[in-house]
């Protein structure tokens, strides 16, 4: 009869790990779909996934032992345990096993880490773009195609200079009177380093995109420059439309930028969408449309 | 080593005919002020619960019409719930569960009952100030308590009260008057903590019986010297931040808005000085160890509870106390991993993260013990042991869960997102409650004289554990989805619809799991009436409190104890019983426990 315990724990945890393996195939219980598996994306999945079999077989080893034990172990009147106080030998070895494993996740990690973070490893962009986030929206702001070519492609030789002047135009120094101003919609194309400048007016936001494994929270007083690459496409923009591409499932391959800080009453309204063009032409051509419907709103307003 | 000559037992109890007053309410009795922590902090957890019910019906149904819950929403709300509201209640939730319940049970309850008698003192070193340390408490109670009533209502910033949304009076409804009774409220915990802490630790350093070595301290002892030691380092950190946080608030100060202000509405701050950031780095410093403080006692307690039911001493004691020293060290330099994707200089990520992943292995150490514990024992499964083991086997998915946001490029996708809801769960409820309810059916007999109802324990523990994992398991899989924590209306997200259903499931089961509760409560106040009475050592169990009276008098104890071995003496080959306690004369097994072979 008391044996019946580890049966109930042994339930009860092989559900657990089951709804883990289902959710793997249940579609859209698992990581959203990856748009920037060409570049570290890819990293953060894969380390994931390391991470899931080492941590996967702790489970699985611990909570074996632990239902074993206590099926195999189950009180009897009359019978004493086993008396030892340790064992030196197993000891030192389920310390430095899990250290070696532990070091060499670490470790593992530090290589992506900085691809995503460093800025001194920022790849240099074909796209800038700055983010400002408000209560409860976020505000985008592009730079013309001549001003983005002035300002990073036509440098290519001189990386440090480009570097420089994408920054000074993010940073706010060089703001274009030509610039559009846009709420909640991030544009880029396939294959673009894209760079973003971010900023918040008020509170705390973090700016996540879930398909490209992107988080940054936006800092009072700070700006800060975040960069992403996407390798696959989610429509393109035709006859003065944005026309989304479908997944295999035949769904639209609708991408979102959602905040993930605490910002208030609102917090989980600040949802905006993440436009990648399949190439520069489709982008150049939104962005002309969108500038001029900014043109004709500021004349009319005069 | 031991003070205990300077206690004059017989002198003390010429004046224990104290008036009910100074008996039972201002108390000098440190196991009358750890019942007075077991109390209000079950009072507590049932308002924690009921705050965590309303955050899990806004997730399941957001603004949709509720059968009988709608009409209770105001009209002016559209009879839904507000958006503030809801960030209100996990605010709150989390303030309540955190400082109300889990610290003020762990070491204001547990704490103050156990000591004195696990090391065989007369009370606590400063019996005063201990009472103070009690009392300290009501204001915070009062202040919170009140919070709930002012214009805007209680805090809603998250537990965290991240600048400037809880700074800024403006930046949110609640962000006025709530935020500044949150501040003043965690300002009192702080003094009551303090004064709790310094009390724990001279006692243990001073107070202990003849014989009563370190090396022969019990687990429990241990976890809370240690954690008194961690609080009393960590908390000045808090009050201080707490405090500036206050300045900032009411006499416009700008430790935390920086140099341009910010504008909110028609209104600008007006330009500042500070560093919103500066406030993360003193929040956590704080209160990453605070997680430690709200797991090592229940550790230590678990770790003598699965002695005792194993009938086998505990496996590697030694490496059981560097564990939680360690633990406890490394705590201390661990806390940016809360703030990687905060802004902070992402070098400064790299070396968090080395230290985050490395307190893993402590954890890990701790988990090999118990099952060394368990392998070989002649398991008594009682509701305390069931518990117990309950908190092995969550502690083991809690601590498993927390290195996935440990490694920095995966936390860039997990960071704020229910994974991490998932992992804190699985360790401050899965680990810290099931840890706390097995010392409440384990030490219930000791405080009060009478037995727990078994049978309604086991159902209370079963229904628990299952509707717990229940709810709490899922919320692993929607953060890998990607749901963000704090969203009062996920379903306006495409990605997140797929997740919706099981949103509804995990609200389902809350609500089972709370109701499941009321057994416990049921069994807790029956069995302090009606419960089969106690002897002093109902557990067959080893350490000094069990050779007390149940409950044990005002002194604790008839006769001065004298220690003569370790404390887990179990099954002892030249022994007839298997058990021998920590006070019995026998000459057998007497010496530290050596650990060897
Ligand atoms: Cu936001
Ligand atoms: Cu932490």
């Amino acid at each position: 009869m008391q044996k019946v315990w580890a049966v109930l724990f042994g339930v009860v945890l092989a559900l657990c790990f089951g709804l883990f393996v289902a959710a793997y195939f249940i579609p859209g219980w698992w990581l959203p779909h990856l748009a920037n598996e060409g570049n570290w994306g890819k990293d953060v999945d894969n380390l994931f996934y390391f991470i899931l079999w080492a941590t996967t077989f702790f489970f699985v080893l611990t909570e074996v032992i632990l239902v074993y034990a206590m099926f195999k172990f189950a009180g009897e009147p009359g019978r004493k345990a086993s008396y030892t106080h340790g064992n030196h030998k197993l000891e030192i070895a389920w310390t430095i096993v899990p250290a070696a494993i532990l070091l060499v996740i670490a470790f593992s990690q530090v290589q992506a880490w900085e691809k995503i973070k460093y800025q001194s490893r920022a790849p240099l962009p074909d796209q800038i773009i700055e983010v400002s986030a408000r209560q409860f929206e976020w505000r985008m702001r592009y730079p013309t195609v001549k001003t983005r070519d002035d300002l990073v492609s036509n440098w290519k030789g001189d990386p440090t200079k480009a570097n420089k002047l994408a920054d000074r135009w993010g940073y706010d120094y060089l703001a274009d009177f030509d610039d559009l101003h846009i709420g909640n919609e991030v544009h880029t194309w396939k294959g673009a380093q894209t760079r973003i400048y971010l900023k918040t007016r008020d509170v705390l936001h973090s700016f996540f995109l879930p398909n490209m494994r992107l988080k940054q929270d936006a800092v009072p007083g700070k700006t800060i420059p975040v960069w992403f690459q996407p390798t696959e496409a989610n429509g393109e923009f035709k006859d003065g439309k944005w026309v989304y591409d479908k997944d295999e499932g035949g769904k639209e391959k609708v991408w979102e930028l959602a905040c993930a800080e605490l910002c208030g009453w609102g917090h989980y309204k600040m949802q905006g969408h993440l436009y990648v063009h399949k190439d520069k032409a489709s982008y150049e051509a939104w962005l002309q449309h969108a500038l001029e419907k900014q043109n004709v709103r500021t004349r009319e307003k005069k | 080593m031991s003070d205990s000559h300077t206690q004059d037992v017989g002198a003390h109890h010429g004046h224990t005919e104290l008036g009910f007053i100074r008996k039972y309410i201002f108390s000098e009795d440190h196991k009358i002020i750890g019942i007075q922590f077991l109390f209000s902090g079950l009072i507590f957890l049932f308002l924690g619960g009921a705050l965590a019910l309303g955050v899990r019906i806004q997730l399941a149904w957001p603004n949709k019409d509720i059968p009988v819950l709608s009409n209770l929403f105001p009209h002016s709300w559209g009879h839904k719930m507000a958006p503030e509201f809801y960030t209100m209640l996990f605010s709150m939730h989390a303030t309540v569960m955190i400082f109300f319940v889990i610290i003020p049970w762990l070491t204001g309850a547990f704490g103050n009952f156990l000591i004195p008698l696990m090391i065989g003192a007369r009370d606590m070193a400063f019996p005063k100030l201990n009472m103070l340390s009690y009392w300290f408490m009501w204001p915070a109670f009062i202040i919170l308590l009140a919070s709930f009533f002012v214009d805007g209502g209680a805090a809603g910033a998250g537990w965290t009260s991240y600048p400037l949304l809880a700074s800024i009076n403006l930046a949110a409804p609640n962000s006025g008057m709530g935020q500044v009774l949150w501040l003043t409220s965690l300002l009192f915990v702080g003094i009551s903590s303090m004064m709790g802490s310094v009390n724990y630790i001279t006692t243990i350093i001073n107070l202990r019986a003849t014989g009563m070595t370190l090396n022969r301290m019990p687990l429990s002892v241990w976890a809370m010297f240690i954690t008194a030691i961690l609080q009393a380092m960590a908390l000045p950190v808090l009050t201080v931040a707490l405090i500036l946080q206050l300045l900032d608030k009411t006499i416009n100060t700008t430790f935390f808005l920086p140099p341009g202000g910010a504008p909110f509405g028609n209104w600008h701050t007006g330009p500042g000085g500070g560093q919103p950031l500066l406030w993360q780095h003193l929040f956590w410093f704080y209160s990453h160890p605070a997680v430690y403080i709200m797991i090592l006692p229940a550790m230590g307690m678990v770790s003598d509870i699965i002695a005792t039911f194993c009938r086998k001493p505990l496996f590697g004691y030694k490496p059981m106390v560097y564990s939680m020293v360690g633990i406890a060290g490394l705590g201390f330099i661990v806390w940016g991993h809360h703030m990687f994707q905060s802004g902070m200089d992402p070098r400064l990520g790299t070396g968090f993260m080395l230290a985050t992943i490395m307190i893993a292995l402590p954890s890990a150490v701790k988990t090999f013990n118990w099952l060394g514990t368990t392998w070989g024992a002649n398991i008594q499964y009682t509701t305390a042991m069931l518990n117990a083991l309950a908190f092995v086997s969550m502690f083991v998915i809690g601590g498993l869960s927390g290195i996935f946001m440990a490694a920095t490029p995966v936390d860039v996708y997990f960071h704020d997102t229910y994974f991490i809801v998932a992992h804190i769960h699985y360790v401050l409820f899965m680990s810290s409650i099931f840890g706390i309810f097995a010392a409440i059916y384990f030490w219930f007999p000791k405080m009060f004289g009478r037995l727990m109802s078994e049978r309604l324990g086991k159902i209370h523990f079963v229904l628990t554990f299952v509707f717990a994992n229940c709810t709490f398991f899922p919320m692993h899989i929607i953060g890998i989805g990607g749901h963000p924590r704090r969203y009062a209306d996920p379903t306006l997200y495409k990605f997140l619809e797929p997740l919706q259903g099981l949103n509804v499931f995990m609200t389902v089961c809350a609500i089972l799991l709370g109701l499941t509760q009321l057994i416990f409560v049921v069994n807790f106040f029956l069995s302090l009436v009606w419960g089969k009475k106690a002897d002093r050592n109902p557990w067959h169990s080893n350490s000094l409190e069990w050779s007390a009276p149940s409950p044990p008098p005002h002194g604790n104890f008839e006769t001065e104890p004298v220690v003569y071995r370790g404390p887990y003496e179990y099954g002892h080959p030249d022994h007839n019983e298997d058990y021998l306690p920590q006070f019995d004369p026998s000459t057998v097994g007497r010496g530290t426990p050596v650990h060897a072979h």
